[in-house]
């Protein structure tokens, strides 16, 4: 097989799992929220504000990075520190939220800062992997259409996945703490792999 | 003041057709009489809030308020109209015993309103006690002060929160603490867990109590009654028609005797319309808690409540006090 195929299947790959792993968190930051903020249609507003608002930031700063650099590694380091700070979340979440409910309350403006505590940062920093994938495949503007829709489908079904199998399967069999510890750990593993893949993910060969 | 059970709900299309198929037959023979409009309850007002869709109905004398929910009506309160101060739902009046075992009833707070027969009720019946009834939902409050004679007074108040949140926020202590906070035929996970009973025991007061109400057709209620009991050390259960009441508390189960000591005093100083020591007969004492607990890390609620079980099985976990 071809190195080009090789390095399309392996990005495709870990776009579907880091699809996976944000829709994932996005389910559990409901768990997480739910006993200080209330479970109503007011969290998850807040919720999938915050998420929207980090693939936003994501897509301008991977596309920005990558343009200057062509950096798998950069990527990759960027996947390990969100993983890091999505590993920490069980441990100072609840004092957090405890201070954020009393001193802040709970509107609209204590929900989404406490949202934004919870997932903004790591969640930015997973979906800058997107440009970075779109340009590490794009070998000829003449595919550039069938790059970006491959990229973006493949990743979208990970939502998917991440969304429903999270909820219906893994929240009622683990717990969210060990959920968010082992999504943490996928997210640290995508990042080793593309540090440790750079010269591959560069295109080396061509 | 809710109640959940799916025997009691109707289908949502099946009930308006009949409705309307009857009424409109009866109508084509000249038939309508005052007696059959009476069998059928009317839509009063539907309002979709926040988080509820909230129907409320009536007929000949009474009303009620349900929320709508998988094309299924779940009664949330019920009040007769020629006789608002009765709890017409059994489990209510097994509700209002949790002032037989505190030891003072200065102040009372409870989770979910509902139409608010229940802290109506005790207000009436304690002109000393300050009550304060901690409702999720703003439109819930305004209809039960439309529909179900809810009045707020310097004693009797409601405030609108998530009861877990108010109780996270306000750090005052409460006599007895009522929860029965339904959405439908669901109790958020979040007023579940080990973690939001700490949180209740938190905030009582010596020797108060928490009064509870939950529905024993599922899985979910041998998890609930095991984590109220890993909580506080003593748990009641009293069957409430098609619901259960829990009462938990801290210290050593009290014997039967001091317990009937306790509502007769209690009764006899209020005289009460639904006798104290009456219901205290129905007592069970939990003490083959079986379920899993639940915690804020692992409530998978959805799923166990889709597991159903006899109606009468959590007795098996209980016996007769002494």
């Amino acid at each position: 097989m071809q190195q080009s195929h090789l390095r399309g299947i392996l990005l495709l790959a870990m776009a579907c799992i880091l699809g996976f792993a944000l829709m994932g968190f996005e389910m559990l930051g409901s768990r997480y929220l739910y006993p200080y903020f209330g479970g109503g249609i007011n969290t998850w507003a807040s919720l999938i504000a915050t998420v929207l608002v980090a693939l936003m930031a994501g897509y301008l700063i991977g596309g920005a990075l990558v343009d200057r650099t062509m950096s798998p590694r950069l990527c990759g380091a960027l996947l390990v520190v969100a993983g890091l700070y999505l590993f920490t979340i069980p441990l100072w979440v609840d004092p957090l939220f405890t201070w954020m409910l009393t001193s802040i309350g709970d509107g609209m403006t204590g929900i989404t800062l406490a949202a934004t505590a919870l997932l903004l940062l790591p969640l930015t920093l997973m979906s800058v992997f997107t440009p970075f994938a779109v340009r590490l495949l794009l070998v000829s503007v003449a595919f550039g259409g069938r790059i970006v829709s491959y990229v973006y489908g493949v990743s979208t079904i990970g939502n998917v996945l991440g969304t429903l199998v999270t909820t219906f399967v893994l929240v009622p069999s683990f717990g969210s703490r060990a959920l968010t510890m082992i999504f943490a750990g996928v997210t640290i593993g995508c990042g080793i792999v593309m540090m440790l893949s750079d010269r591959f993910l560069r295109g080396a060969d061509r | 003041m809710r109640k959940c059970c799916s025997a009691s709900s109707v289908e949502y299309r099946c009930a308006r057709f009949r409705r309307a198929g009857l009424a409109s037959l009866l109508v084509g023979l000249g038939l309508l009489v005052q007696p059959i409009v009476a069998v059928a309850a009317d839509l009063l007002e539907m309002r979709e809030s926040l988080y509820n869709n909230i129907f409320i109905f009536a007929d000949a004398d009474s009303v009620s308020m349900t929320f709508g929910q998988n094309k299924r009506y779940y009664t949330e309160s019920n009040m007769k109209l020629s006789d608002p101060g009765a709890l017409t739902v059994d489990y209510t009046r097994y509700m209002t015993l949790g002032i037989a075992y505190a030891p003072k009833l200065e102040r009372i707070a409870e989770i979910g309103l509902g139409g608010g027969r229940t802290v109506s009720y005790l207000g009436a019946a304690l002109p000393d006690t300050g009550i304060l009834a901690i409702e999720l939902d703003k439109d819930v409050v305004d209809l039960a002060k439309k529909y179900f004679k809810f009045q707020e007074t310097a004693r009797l108040r409601a405030v609108v929160s998530d009861g877990r949140a108010f109780l996270l926020k306000d750090s005052e202590k409460w006599d007895v603490i009522l929860i029965d906070a339904y959405r439908g035929p669901f109790v958020p996970f979040h007023l579940l867990t080990q973690e939001f009973y700490r949180l209740v025991k938190s905030r009582l007061n010596p020797g108060g109590v928490v009064v509870q109400n939950i529905e024993p057709s599922t899985m979910l209620f041998d998890s609930a009654s095991a984590t109220l009991k890993s909580v506080f050390p003593s748990v009641d259960l009293y069957d409430g028609g098609g619901n259960v009441v829990a009462i938990g508390y801290d210290g050593p189960s009290l014997p039967q005797a001091e317990l009937l000591a306790r509502a007769a005093k209690v009764q006899e100083r209020y005289k009460l319309r639904y006798d104290l020591t009456k219901l205290a007969a129905d007592r069970r004492v939990l003490n083959r808690a079986s379920g899993k607990i639940l915690t804020d890390d692992f409530a998978p609620v959805e799923t166990m409540r889709a597991i159903e079980q006899k109606n009468e099985k959590w007795k098996e976990q209980t016996e007769v006090p002494r």
